[in-house]
């Protein structure tokens, strides 16, 4: 997938401006930046939910906007924290779900048998009957995951994942996406406030600033002193933890 | 566990489809003379076309609330925040009030049918497609419309009783209350038509309603065109709730209590089944609640007056029972 020139404005007013980068396939690539740089827009507009104002997103050497919206799903997932279900609906029923590019509202044996893995993979077999609304954050977060799972795309794009979660859970979900990354071969687009944890899982970094692309690159050339108290105008100190840069912020 | 609940929703369908069966039947049948054959067709032309009336409405207004319930993603809009109601109420007070309770508009009803139905046909189509668009698909602009219109019809409609002459007025108010009585076949004709192409022509947006449900991110994440077909499903409802108004009156609150009670009932976030159950709950309220008027308060009381009253109270319920 590769993104350039891309650019949207919300009343006259460029939120991203002239971003473009490559996304390297296979691996995790975190989006961070202060509020507001429009790191969260640019995932909007990769996975179509926001329409962009100029530039293109090429994906297989097509457009995304030029892609059948039902095509796509089978291609790349999106995840974002705006999920609140009004319906009645357990977690096997959320999972199907992720079957429905594939075979609308009817799944078919061998949907079953993905919607089984998916909830075996996450650890849920034990929730499966239950209601969603029923369920803590963590476990919500998990069934969401798992039907991003059944719908066995390529790519896979988290919009902040670890919000709302405490640390436990948080640092769940960044070990799942690492299995995600490691196991199943999906490369994983997360938008990330959490340094260390982007610093720390992830393959490569992407920093905004001000909607522009302060810097692009593997996880050791971002995570500098100088970058980093560059981007959000903050002292930092890196330390060295299992061989991986880590921040200090005061 | 999933098919285990699912087989019970269908037996719950089944129990529903008999006891709207039993009220059907009752209604039929209650106090008819059937030794003689002349008394018998008799008491079927009376209350045929009633019964249909009363299946049609019910249909279209508890299947088009459960529809648009869930394009809102609310559980507590009815919809008479559309504002068929108040478009009907003044549509029907304008003809009294221009051309008198004796021309020919307030006294056909085929005639006053048709008028209605283009009337909320082009004003829905205009508000629900058009305006819907203008607003970037955002459905809350969309109530606001609704709701600021329904008062702004309201006020034409007060201000010209305020001067009306009192008889006039008199003719007027009887027309203003839903009722059964007097429903013409051609008028049914119509409106199972016009429903029944309306289920047709949406069959595969309603085939989406399930995942529309999940919110707006996640349709989208599923390959859903989101906004093409909320779009198309609003202007459905409103030709369902249209088309219910327009052959009984304002009767779409009664949506609100249905939809609710299918949803309890039900418990499931499948819409084929939310639909039928509404519509069915729809179906036995509106026969029972007839029959009751019909021999119980020998007419004293119309049926509508029973809906807004247990509606009201069911609506403060819900309200209360959300809070907590």
């Amino acid at each position: 997938m590769k993104v350039s020139n891309l650019l949207k404005k919300y009343d006259g007013k460029a939120v991203v401006d002239s971003v473009s980068f490559e996304i390297p396939k296979g691996k995790v690539i975190s989006l961070i930046g202060p509020n507001g740089a429009g790191k969260s827009t640019v995932m909007g507009m990769i996975s179509r939910l926001i329409a962009k104002d100029a530039g293109m997103i090429d994906f297989d050497s097509k457009d995304i906007s030029k892609w059948k919206s039902r095509e796509l799903a089978k291609r790349l997932a999106i995840l974002t924290q705006q999920n609140n279900v009004q319906m009645k609906l357990t977690v096997r029923e959320l999972v199907a779900f992720g079957r429905f590019p594939y075979t609308g509202s009817h799944p078919t044996q061998a949907d079953q048998k993905i919607i089984d893995q998916a909830i075996a993979y996450m650890e849920l077999g034990e929730f499966e009957d239950r209601f969603i609304d029923e369920l803590s954050g963590g476990q919500r977060q998990r069934a969401y995951i798992a039907m991003v799972i059944a719908q066995d795309t390529e790519y896979i794009l988290l919009d902040e994942p670890t919000n709302n979660l405490d640390i436990y859970h948080a640092t769940n979900m960044m070990k799942i996406v690492r299995r995600l990354c490691d196991e199943l071969g999906k490369t994983v687009i997360l938008v990330l406030h959490e340094i260390n944890y982007a610093a720390f899982y992830s393959d490569y970094i992407c920093a905004f600033k001000d909607g522009r692309i302060a810097k692009f690159g593997p996880v050791s050339e971002v995570m500098t002193k100088e970058t980093l108290s560059e981007i959000y105008k903050v002292d930092f100190e890196i330390l060295q933890v299992e061989g991986k840069p880590l921040t200090i912020y005061y | 566990m999933t098919t285990r609940a699912q087989r019970k929703n269908v037996q719950k369908l089944v129990i529903l489809a008999l006891l709207t069966l039993i009220a059907v039947v009752a209604y039929m049948t209650i106090d008819v003379n059937f030794s003689k054959p002349r008394f018998l067709r008799f008491a079927m032309e009376l209350r045929t076309p009633k019964l249909l009336a009363m299946l049609i409405a019910a249909f279209a207004i508890g299947a088009a609330s459960i529809v648009f319930q869930s394009v809102i993603n609310n559980t507590i809009v009815t919809p008479c925040l559309l504002g068929m109601n108040a478009l009907y109420t003044l549509i029907h007070t304008l003809v009294y009030f221009v051309f008198g309770s004796a021309s020919i508009l307030a006294r056909n009803t085929n005639l006053a049918f048709a008028v209605d139905l283009v009337i909320m046909g082009t004003v829905a189509t205009f508000i629900y497609g058009y305006l819907f668009k203008k607003t970037n698909y955002n459905v809350l602009y969309v109530l606001l419309i609704g709701t600021v219109l329904s008062s702004f019809f309201g006020s034409i409609q007060s201000t010209m009783i305020r001067v009306m002459d009192p008889n006039e007025y008199e003719e007027l108010l009887l027309n203003l209350v839903a009722s059964f009585d007097n429903v013409q076949s051609e008028i049914i004709l119509a409106c199972v038509l016009i429903l029944t192409a309306t289920i047709v022509l949406l069959r595969k947006d309603i085939a989406l309603l399930d995942v529309i449900t999940l919110g707006k991110h996640q349709a989208i994440n599923l390959g859903v065109d989101y906004d093409r077909t909320i779009r198309r499903l609003l202007i459905g409802v409103t030709v369902c709730i249209a088309v219910a108004t327009a052959m009984v009156g304002p009767i779409s609150f009664l949506g609100l209590i249905l939809a609710n009670l299918a949803r309890q009932l039900m418990k499931t976030y499948r819409h084929t089944h939310l639909m039928l159950a509404s519509a069915m709950i729809g179906m036995m309220v509106l026969v029972a609640g007839q029959c009751l008027v019909e021999h119980v308060f020998s007419y004293a009381i119309p049926v509508s007056v029973f809906i807004t009253i247990g509606g009201g109270v069911y609506f403060l319920f819900l309200l209360l029972r959300q809070k907590r």
